[in-house]
């Protein structure tokens, strides 16, 4: 059961901020809920009072706009992101990671954005979010402020967001080339799973080259990319299997996993290598005429 | 921290639900007697407390019950006739023995309901994707896809 709090639904972003400077550490923000509702049923979270922001239509929403990006409101549903053609056609990446979020239900509750504030190491949609280099917008008391992905999760389940703050939307910019993404995530079931590892890919053919973006999840305290990785891979004239493999080694040195019950670190080393591959050879193949954006 | 009045439609009829907010939708219905709706991890991973929330299907215990104000809720009971006939998804799930201890059934059928709204003649792949998030401890699948498929041609008659 839950211990009791007092639940209220704010109907704009300005009340919500007047909310949270006034509860502050007592409240907490309820988006799908599906997180903070398993957290509060095992007491490890104790709010008096439940922001319930689904009310709030100015965070609703996903919206794709031409030549600039994606928009993705708070209380958009990851099933609400599945459903935007444009996700699939030009975030590819994104696309993966959400089929691979939990189960059907869960995804018609779980928002999109609560994945990325939850700020776990495993959470699903942030290596693919790091490869598109999406900005989270904030606002607060004092006003707004966007903060890039990768600076954004500080650590397991810390960010930089104050108390008094709330994601209003993540933006994610549109990619103005030929490009191929994808997100691989190994679990010991395809469902309702958490990551064991992940790895996502995202190769921008562009006139001077190709650019390699890449970036793991489960195997890290907080987003990296793996800039060495893409450095050398960058500079490979001929993409054939031993600079697949080379990258894939340099893909494991950029992370640091931890052993715990869902695998131990020598393993999740070993799946980061195979997982690279895996997602370099897709989106290798996919920019020769499979998926692309 | 006190009670609070919810408003909404439980299977086509206007219902008043009288609780604390931190009531989820799934205990709520389980103290006013819809008991389709089992009580199984209540942690958002089994699915047997599956209902519809405005034609979606959602796990009830991820729900708190003022989050259903104003909206209109389906459960297994709301699949039967008025007379008490058995909705065609109930029904192949019956003839095809989909039902072993029948924990899983009503949050599995209500999932299926779903599904056959949005594609009536669905692949293996589909059925499997869409139960994806309700859980069988008898492990019965076999036969549950086998009902979704019966269920899904008697509804396309």
């Amino acid at each position: 059961m839950l211990l009791q709090f007092d639940y209220v639904r704010p109907k704009s972003i300005a009340e919500t901020i007047g909310l949270l400077v006034q509860h502050g550490s007592s409240s907490a923000i309820k988006a799908g809920g599906t997180d903070l509702i398993v957290w509060m049923k095992k007491h490890l979270i104790k709010p008096e009072i439940v922001i319930d922001i689904t009310g709030i239509a100015e965070l609703s929403g996903v919206f794709f706009y031409p030549h600039k990006g994606l928009r993705i409101g708070a209380n958009a549903t990851i099933n609400q992101v599945l459903a935007n053609r444009e996700v699939k056609r030009s975030f590819p990446a994104i696309y993966d990671a959400c089929l691979s979020h939990s189960d059907r239900l869960i995804r018609n509750k779980a928002t999109f954005v609560g994945n990325v504030t939850g700020g776990v190491p495993s959470a699903d949609l942030v290596p693919s979010l790091c490869c598109y280099d999406a900005v989270v917008h904030i606002a607060g008391p004092d006003g707004e402020r966007d903060v890039p992905i990768l600076e954004f999760i500080t650590g397991p389940r810390r960010t930089v967001l104050s108390k008094e703050e709330l994601v209003t939307h993540i933006y994610v910019p549109y990619i103005e080339a030929q490009a191929a993404g994808c997100y691989v995530k190994l679990a010991r079931r395809n469902a309702l799973d958490l990551a064991q590892a992940s790895v996502a890919c995202v190769v921008v053919d562009k006139q001077n080259g190709k650019d390699f973006r890449i970036s793991c999840g489960a195997v890290a305290p907080k987003p990296v990319r793996a800039l060495e990785a893409e450095k050398y891979l960058k500079g490979t004239k001929t993409l054939d299997e031993t600079a697949i493999r080379n990258a894939a080694d340099k893909v494991a040195e950029s992370v640091n996993p931890i052993t715990d019950v869902r695998a131990t670190r020598e393993y999740r080393l070993d799946m980061i290598r195979e997982l690279t591959i895996k997602a370099l050879t897709t989106c290798i193949e996919g920019l020769r005429g499979g998926r692309m954006s | 921290m006190s009670e609070i009045k919810v408003n909404f439609i439980l299977n086509g009829r206007a219902t008043t639900y009288v609780g604390e907010p931190r009531t989820t939708l799934l205990r709520a219905f389980r103290a006013h007697g819809v008991t389709s709706v089992k009580r199984g991890c209540e942690e958002g991973e089994c699915g047997t407390c599956t209902v519809l929330v405005d034609g979606v299907p959602m796990k009830s215990c991820m729900m708190l019950l003022p989050e259903v104000e104003g909206k209109s809720v389906i459960t297994s009971e709301g699949l039967v006739g008025p007379n008490g006939e058995l909705h065609p998804i109930q029904k192949a799930f019956i003839e095809e023995g989909a039902i072993q201890c029948g924990f899983c059934t009503p949050g599995m059928i209500m999932s299926v309901y779903a599904l056959l709204n949005e594609n009536p003649d669905p692949s293996d792949e589909d059925i499997k994707e869409a139960l994806s998030g309700n859980l069988c401890r008898c492990t019965g699948y076999v036969s549950i896809i086998r009902a979704v498929k019966k269920a899904a041609a008697m509804m396309r008659e």
